[in-house]
């Protein structure tokens, strides 16, 4: 029993030995990932940082070059700075479209300067495409999204990919059903019925549909959004900042206030004045009287 | 006989009082404070030329030791208020000698006031904007013009009644020095003491006195509606005007105390704030401090009662969190033990009182802190996604030294106040001092015969009024 006691014991000590040893070794991660936006806005984010033990901290004002396919001085994308948050952004340049077009799997490559022999982050995808389209019948509104992967030289289903799909709001997206993510089927295709009505849109009624696959290990993350006239028209009102309000600008000040305060001031002050005016009577009878 | 005990006691009244040079501890004195201030000037360069951002005040902690400092001020300056206005109104005599202490603390803290409120602007030449976009609903407006209002009156408040003293001043010349005589002569040359003089005055500082009380209550309940008008926990109040007046009385006659010491020990004026104002004193502060007590309890205690979910971290830090040990020291230094000290008659001495009142004032300086940052860094929406340095408050060197510097400026125009007048009214001493003196021989009038401090002069027109 007591020798069963030292071992735990001696185990705990040399698990925490080992976990505080681990805790103090920092690695350097640099990741990749690729946008793909209304099938239209292709780009690239790296992200730098340090990890020291459960700790990761940003690497800010690093460099890095990007590469498509290979490192060669044809294929660099750019070159990119880390900013306070450890990312750097990098468009496709018109000038690598040839070589985009020419492959359905493509792969980008980050490396250091001077470094060019060891590439600091890989990231290989597949390339696809993401289409948003709407079903509306008399008593049901659906959004169908249909992935599309390019393979054999033509677009082709993308099947078991998962994404969110719903309306646009500013703090995120509303899912459109009651599902919080939805994955395509052998179509490619994902149908979701929009199950939240009176939802307010624009001054038009307009809401924006999206849908997004995020961090696919095949596609990327891809994003997609169409306006609809599903929402509630909200009409703010035409007088709203023209009403005398505790909240409009100076020009609208509510009566009543302006009334309250001005007789305040002007009371007060007027007895001020009429105080001053006492100090300049006391001098002129001072001043008489010598 | 009765002339002449009359003649030099008020001889005697006015070399006591007359303004005194500084000895080496008044120059000493003097030189820290300018030291403070000139420290502070320098940490004020540097957030001019850096930003807020040598400030330890971030997105949350956006008010620290400056809009502390700033209520500290208005509060301590409502004293003249209260000494001046309500003790002359409800004809308290004893309070005359501690009069004009009471309003020139006034006025220098309502001066600093105004300045540690451009301080903590990162931008103060946009101060300007204020009065050209100005909105007369935003409160920090009425602030501004209760502020400007009440440092007016707080002037007139001191001015008025320094006239007699003026003439009085001029009289000693060789006294006083060329430049202070030229000084006096500019303020008050034409001050003969003249019946419709007084007359004036005389109403003129009844008028003041009433106008006062509104306007110095208006400018600490603005203050605090500059917190109770935000819905955030501890400052989401409708008690916070009242709260904040009677806090405001408590340190105000705390400082006076404490000046009341000071000066009676520095210019040797035992004669006239005497053991008997200590006592008197001593009385007003304890309601004063029973009063804020009883605010207190009702700002902390019912809140805690419920606990509401919003309110449950900001009570928690103050009553056993990171702020409990500043917490309970202003609630135990800052009014218990005053309390205690000066419920008994002993307490009431003016050295145990000079005690109690430095604690009063310490106190109460925490205790507007701990109005401001606690509830900042308590927000009713969680913190999220914020460095761990925005979760808590320390203030930097420089807004320490900014603070400390404004505290000394204040302190520093009290001291040249009263090098240069006499911060116990010379002429109503007299007066009063005459009066009882006449009391005391069988009711008798007395003629008051000197060049001086003489009965008021009747001009020809009042000589053929009064025939």
């Amino acid at each position: 029993m007591k020798n069963n006691f030292s071992f735990l014991i001696l185990f705990l000590l040399v698990q925490q030995v080992i976990a505080q040893k681990d805790s103090v070794v920092s690695k350097e991660i640099v990741s990749l990932k690729y946008y793909n936006e209304n099938a239209s806005m292709q780009y690239l984010v790296l992200e730098n940082k340090l990890k020291t033990g459960k700790k990761t901290e940003p690497l800010r004002n690093k460099t890095f070059q990007l590469f498509l396919d290979s490192i060669a001085a044809p294929n660099k994308i750019g070159s990119v700075t880390t900013d306070n948050d450890g990312k750097a952004k990098s468009f496709l340049p018109p000038a690598l479209k040839g070589s985009w077009e020419a492959s359905a799997q493509h792969k980008f490559l980050a490396v250091a300067p001077g470094k060019e022999d060891e590439t600091a982050a890989e990231l290989e995808i597949i390339k696809a495409k993401i289409n948003i389209d709407t079903l509306a019948g008399a008593e049901a509104r659906s959004i169908v999204v249909q992935v599309m992967k390019y393979e054999n030289t033509e677009w082709t289903p993308a099947s078991d990919v998962e994404m969110k799909v719903g309306v646009q709001r500013l703090g995120g997206v509303l899912s459109a059903g009651d599902e919080e993510t939805y994955t395509t089927d052998s179509s490619g295709a994902v149908t979701v019925e929009l199950t939240k009505d009176s939802l307010p849109g624009d001054q038009q009624g307009n809401i924006v549909l999206v849908a997004k696959v995020e961090d696919n290990d095949l596609y990327g993350s891809l994003f997609v959004e169409k306006a609809v006239p599903w929402g509630i028209a909200i009409k703010s009102g035409n007088n709203f900042f023209d009403q005398r309000k505790l909240w409009a600008t100076n020009f609208r000040t509510p009566l009543w206030l302006l009334f309250m305060a001005y007789s305040i001031v002007i009371g007060v002050w007027g007895t001020i004045i009429y105080l001053v005016l006492q100090i300049i009577r006391i001098k002129k009878i001072g001043t008489a009287s010598s | 006989m009765l002339v002449e005990n009359a003649t030099s006691l008020s001889e005697q009244i006015t070399q006591d009082l007359l303004p005194k040079k500084f000895g080496r501890r008044g120059m000493i004195w003097t030189a820290v404070l300018i030291l403070f201030c000139i420290i502070g000037a320098y940490a004020y360069y540097r957030q001019l030329r850096y930003g807020l951002v040598v400030t330890n005040m971030r997105d949350y902690a956006s008010w620290g030791i400056y809009i502390s400092n700033f209520i500290f001020f208005v509060a301590i300056s409502l004293v003249g208020s209260l000494i001046t206005a309500i003790f002359r109104l409800t004809d308290v005599k004893w309070a005359t000698p501690l009069t004009r202490i009471a309003e020139i603390i006034a006025v220098s803290a309502i001066v600093f006031a105004s300045l540690i409120i451009i301080v903590d602007m990162g931008r103060p030449e946009r101060l300007l904007n204020l009065f050209v976009y100005g909105r007369i609903q935003s409160p920090i407006m009425w602030d501004v013009i209760v502020i400007g209002t009440y440092f007016i009156i707080s002037l007139l408040l001191l001015y008025f009644p320094l006239l007699p003293d003026l003439k009085i001043l001029i009289h000693f010349k060789e006294k006083s020095g060329k430049a202070l005589n030229k000084l006096y002569r500019f303020q008050g040359s034409f001050w003969r003491g003249t019946a419709e003089q007084f007359k004036i005055t005389n109403r003129s500082i009844r008028i003041l006195c009433i106008a006062i009380v509104p306007v110095a209550f208006s400018i600490h309940t603005v203050t605090s509606w500059l917190f109770a008008t935000t819905y955030r926990p501890g400052w989401d109040s409708t008690n916070f005007g009242a709260y904040f007046i009677s806090g405001a009385f408590l340190v105000g006659a705390g400082g006076v105390v404490v000046a009341m010491y000071v000066f009676r020990k520095y210019y040797v004026l035992e004669k006239y704030i005497t053991v008997k104002h200590f006592e008197h004193m001593g009385k007003v502060v304890v309601m004063l401090a029973l009063l804020y007590l009883y605010f207190n309890i009702n700002e902390y205690m019912i809140p805690a009662f419920k606990m509401k979910k919003t309110e449950q971290a900001h009570l928690s830090g103050l009553f056993t969190g990171e702020f409990a040990i500043l917490f309970w020291f202003a609630i135990v230094a800052g009014m218990i033990v005053p309390i205690i000290i000066m419920l008994f008659k002993r307490g009431r001495k003016p050295l145990p009182m000079f005690i109690a009142g430095i604690m009063i004032v310490v106190g109460a300086w925490f205790k507007r802190y701990l109005i401001v940052t606690p509830t900042l860094l308590h927000p009713i929406l969680p913190m999220q996604d914020v460095p761990a340095s925005y979760h808590h408050y320390f203030p930097s060197w420089e807004e320490w030294a900014i603070a400390i510097g404004s505290l000394s400026g204040a302190l520093l125009i009290i001291t040249f106040f009263a090098r240069i007048y006499p911060i116990i009214p010379i002429q109503e001493t007299i007066t009063e001092k005459l009066e009882e003196s006449e009391e005391m021989t069988h009711g008798k009038a007395y003629q008051r015969e000197s060049e001086y401090y003489e009965k008021p002069v009747l001009t020809p027109k009042e000589q053929a009024h009064e025939k």
